[in-house]
């Protein structure tokens, strides 16, 4: 019987089926001893009745072949010891036949429902004890924290039910179709395509042909809610592939079991990794709005004390009020500088999430501009928008960012008095941006390597600046799917474009008609 | 000087910073009173009746803006609150409690006067002697009669256009949320429509700026809101 598990009313189950028959042998002849002092006392008919009984208890605690098999038996027996002539086949009243044939017939019957109902009992039995398993799987798997745990749950059900080998396969980062650790120790070989077509296409794969070679002979994906988690490969431990392959439904149950606990322990990973990262993420900005209040606060009065200076009453001699002036200016720009760390810091440790809003491009520019204020001075800024330019997705505070960043750059590196330009249109389903300048352009042959941190055109360049500004514009406009690019143009000067996806605008509906008031046109 | 100076509390921990815009605002004529802490801010706001407070949002005990909250309980009294760039975030709020303008550290003593003189100026404005007439630039704005002119020429402003000059006008100088400008020109059910305010303040600035790409008077403040200043 391939179900392992003991019945545990029968203790005949064990036996082979030649001991069986021996038994009932045994248990005829033994009718027989015991009929044979009743004779004297018992009727014939009662005698008959005395091996009903015992073909009935053979057949309810052996099963049907030794009943039959006890029922030739009996009536052999029967007709040898009791009929007379006694200890002989020969039959002096033809009547016995009838009961001869009565007594086959009645305990070839017998025997057969006997048979047939221990049978359906001994099945509702294991059918029990196999549902129990799969309640004891299900519960043991609801409790499993890790895939290694649920890998050894599903092998100790196999094993102990349907007495097969499993191993769990699970996708790795690269989708490729491993072993789940825990079941390492198991030497069931595995057919990767098999595997990979069960985990592709979500249908079992099986295979009896591979049986004698060792390989799994059955691939099932393990199918969970959201999606296939796997797939378990299945081998018979004793070669016996039909009982695997009959009980398939039940084998679906369980990889159905088993994919929802990979599921529940994949969900629970990414709830404690997602912890783990907001955890690190939170200390991540609080040491950055430490570092960053730090560094602020000093540069803050250092920049305000130097001004204050500069402007102090009664006014400072020539000499002072240069330096004055020069502490101030160097303040500010070591301001602009840690402003640029603190950014590039924050755009790098993600903490940056981009507040989008429909503008049009122009706001920042203007904005911008502003900002700079005296770092201009010395250019006049020439902006040339094309006509109809649509609203734009972007965060605006960001976008400023990109904007001063190369403006500065461009006032820094052309001659004063050389214009600046921003030139915005439309290209290829993008808005594309160019600021220019009238210097010397870039010296690297590579524009990609200016957008690197701490890159600059010239290492050993006479200008301030450590080569972060690009690196920001850069780490911003990929944030928002766009792209950057330097070059240098033609009739001299560097100029750096950059895109933004354009998409889809919400419409802005047109204004009531005016109603008849004051301002007329 | 007949009237007496006005009283300026600067709530802020920072000693050496607390120092400079003491001495600036003395120069501009104020009386100043210090307080390190939000806590003596608040004792010394109450105390001094200040015409102006600067403070700064990041205080160690408690947050600016419940300062903000506290102060606009009992008094309506300009606030220039004084805040770190990328904090955009803190601004918005503290201006929509009731902080008046902000400041971003770090800042000249040129702006930060600037700045207090506008909050003091339109406090002691107030209601009367103001004029139906407002000039900037070569734009003139009869608010009495609705007329918008620029170098002479009349001005063609829809309703909602006009609408939105007329709100920044009526704050000028001070920082205006886009919350407030969509609230006060659209009305309270359009506050998402951000980008009709772009739309909207992008028109006015084609029909009044020189150049509306460099605005002088109808100013972006970036990620907050929008500004006039004359």
């Amino acid at each position: 019987m391939w179900f392992r598990a003991r019945l545990p009313d029968n203790s005949f189950s064990a036996l082979a089926p030649w001991q069986r028959f021996a038994l009932a042998a045994l248990v005829c002849a033994a009718t027989t001893l015991i009929a044979t002092p009743l004779l004297a006392y018992l009727d014939l008919a009662n005698i008959v009745m005395l091996f009903l009984l015992a073909v009935l208890l053979i057949a309810v605690s052996l099963g049907l072949a030794p009943a039959l098999f006890a029922a030739f038996l009996s009536v052999g027996m029967f007709d040898f010891f009791f009929v007379p002539p006694r200890f002989s086949f020969e039959v002096h009243d033809g009547q016995y036949l009838v009961t001869f044939v009565v007594m086959l017939a009645v305990a070839m019957i017998t025997g057969q429902l006997a048979a047939g109902l221990r049978q359906q009992a001994d099945e509702s039995i294991s059918e029990a004890l196999r549902t129990r398993a799969l309640y004891e799987m299900a519960r043991d798997l609801s409790g499993a924290l890790t895939l290694e745990q649920v890998a050894e749950i599903t092998r100790n059900f196999l094993r102990k039910v349907l007495n097969a080998d499993a191993t769990i396969l699970l996708p790795d980062v690269a989708g490729t179709l491993q072993p789940c650790a825990g079941s390492d120790h198991a030497r069931l070989l595995i057919e990767p395509r098999f595997a990979r077509i069960a985990f592709d296409r979500g249908t079992p794969i099986d295979c009896p042909q591979l049986v004698a070679s060792g390989y799994a002979v059955l691939y099932l994906p393990l199918i969970a809610p959201m999606r296939v988690r796997g797939v378990i490969a299945v081998a018979p431990l004793d070669g016996q592939k039909e009982h695997l392959l009959e009980q398939r439904e039940r084998l679906e149950t369980m990889a159905s079991l088993a994919a929802i606990a990979v599921e529940r322990v994949h969900y629970v990973e990414v709830a404690q990794r997602t912890q783990v990262q907001m955890v690190s993420e939170r200390l991540r900005s609080s040491i950055l709005s430490a570092v960053s209040h730090d560094l602020r606060t000093p540069l803050t009065a250092l920049v305000g004390l130097a001004d204050s200076l500069t402007v102090s009453k009664p006014p400072l001699g020539e000499v002072a009020l240069e330096t004055s002036v020069a502490i101030r200016e160097q303040a500010e720009r070591l301001a602009g500088l840690v402003g640029n760390l603190l950014d590039m810091a924050r755009l790098h440790a993600g903490e940056v999430t981009l507040l989008k809003e429909w503008l049009p491009i122009e706001e920042v520019i203007g904005s911008s501009i502003k900002l700079l204020g005296r770092a201009l001075a010395e250019h006049p800024v020439k902006v040339a928008l094309a006509k109809d330019l649509p609203l734009v997705e972007f965060d605006a505070v960001l976008i400023e960012r990109v904007f001063c960043n190369l403006l500065e750059n461009a006032a820094k590196y052309s001659p004063p008095g050389s214009p600046i330009e921003i030139v915005a249109q439309t290209r290829d389903g993008t808005l594309e941006v160019a600021v220019s300048d009238g210097g010397r352009g870039f010296a690297l042959e590579k524009d990609t390597a200016l957008f690197k941190m701490f890159v600059r055109g010239e290492a050993e360049s006479s200008m301030p600046g450590v080569g972060l500004g690009l690196a920001i514009c850069s780490a911003i406009v990929e944030a928002h799917a766009g792209t950057i690019k330097a070059a240098n143009r033609a009739q001299g000067g560097a100029c750096v474009t950059f895109t933004l996806p354009l998409g889809d605008p919400p419409t802005i509906e047109e204004e009531v008609p005016p109603r008849k008031e004051g301002h007329r046109s | 000087m007949s009237e007496p100076p006005p009283v300026v509390v600067v709530v802020e921990d920072e000693k050496l910073i607390r120092r400079f815009v003491r001495t600036s605002l003395e120069e501009e004529g104020c009386r100043v009173f210090e307080a390190a802490t939000s806590a003596q801010g608040l004792l010394e706001s109450g105390r001094q009746k200040p015409d102006l407070v600067v403070l700064d949002l990041g205080l160690p005990d408690g947050n600016g803006i419940d300062f903000i909250r506290d102060m606009r309980a009992w008094s309506d009294a300009p606030i220039l609150v004084l805040s770190a760039r990328a904090h955009e975030k803190d601004k918005i709020q503290a201006l929509d409690v009731g902080a008046d303008d902000y400041l971003t550290k770090p800042f000249g003593v040129g702006e930060l006067r600037a700045r207090a003189r506008a909050l003091l100026r339109r406090k002691n404005r107030g209601g009367e002697g103001a004029t139906p007439l407002v000039v900037f630039g070569n734009v003139q704005v009869d608010l009495s009669r609705r007329v918008v002119t620029r170098g002479g020429e009349t001005v063609h402003l829809t309703p909602i256009e006009y609408r939105l000059l007329g709100v920044l006008l009526a704050n000028t100088g001070k920082v205006m949320t886009q919350r407030h400008l969509l609230r006060e020109v659209w009305g309270a059910s359009s506050v998402e429509s951000n980008h009709y305010l772009r739309v909207y303040v992008g028109h006015l600035r084609q029909k009044l700026e020189d150049d509306p790409t460099q605005p002088t008077y109808l100013l972006t403040e970036t990620g907050v809101g929008y500004r006039f200043k004359p």
